[in-house]
């Protein structure tokens, strides 16, 4: 499972840098870069902090991606 | 975290002065010992302050700098004298880098100590060649654990 984020296209819609958001969540800058690349998970405390800097839902922001499963039946050779 | 090996490399020149220094007052302790068989006068000790000297020149500086980068980050002086400055934990991705260096550098430790004791007992074998020996196996282990825990951060970032 992975975590997507809309951090960044959020970011450019209420023209913020990388900087100005990180100050407001009380982070660095890498933290956010790192959150935007999907290299690091942030913690419900840190999404909620940035759910409300954009004043949205946090799965407006944050989505779980199910990576897809083929199930394949061997008797039947189906997929 | 930015500048991440240069206290690693600083750090590692400090154990290998400091080595180079207890090899010194290893050999001086040695002479004195021998001295202490016979206490008889008229006896004498040479010491090679070269070792010393030079750990106190180029160490006393090194401290010195990375207490006033620790004392940037760690507004409490005793925090910022005994925490080491490469433990820099701005935010909470910092801290799991961090946490995570340290289970790779716990990880080392657990191999490189049994190997070190192993070394250890080939002691009498070395003893003519290299009386200090024990002070270099001793020294290997956080020269191991330092370069894991660097490794590790510069792997995570």
């Amino acid at each position: 499972m992975l975590l997507q984020n809309r951090v960044k296209e959020l970011r450019a819609r209420f023209n913020l840098t990388q900087e100005m958001l990180a100050v407001k969540v009380g982070v660095t800058r890498q933290t956010i870069a790192a959150i935007e690349k999907g290299s690091y998970t942030p913690s419900l405390l840190l999404g909620i902090k940035i759910c409300e800097v954009f004043q949205v839902k946090v799965e407006e922001v944050f989505q779980v991606k199910v990576e897809e499963v083929f199930w394949v039946n061997e008797e039947e050779g189906e997929r | 975290m930015k500048k991440i090996l240069q206290p690693a490399f600083l750090n590692i020149i400090t154990v290998i002065l400091f080595g180079w220094a207890l090899i010194t007052l290893f050999n001086t302790n040695e002479q004195f010992a021998k001295i202490m068989e016979n206490p008889e006068p008229p006896w004498e000790i040479t010491i090679n302050m070269i070792p010393i000297l030079t750990f106190f020149v180029i160490c006393i500086p090194i401290a010195i700098y990375l207490l006033v980068i620790s004392k940037k980050k760690h507004k409490n002086l005793w925090k910022a004298l005994m925490l080491p400055p490469e433990l820099e934990e701005a935010d909470e991705r910092e801290q799991l880098i961090t946490a995570n260096a340290c289970r790779s550098s716990y990880i080392a430790m657990w191999y490189a100590v049994p190997i070190a004791a192993g070394l250890m007992s080939f002691y009498p074998l070395l003893k003519g060649q290299i009386p200090y020996y024990p002070i270099i196996i001793l020294l290997l282990i956080p020269i191991v654990q330092m370069i894991s825990y660097f490794y590790s951060i510069q792997k995570q970032q």
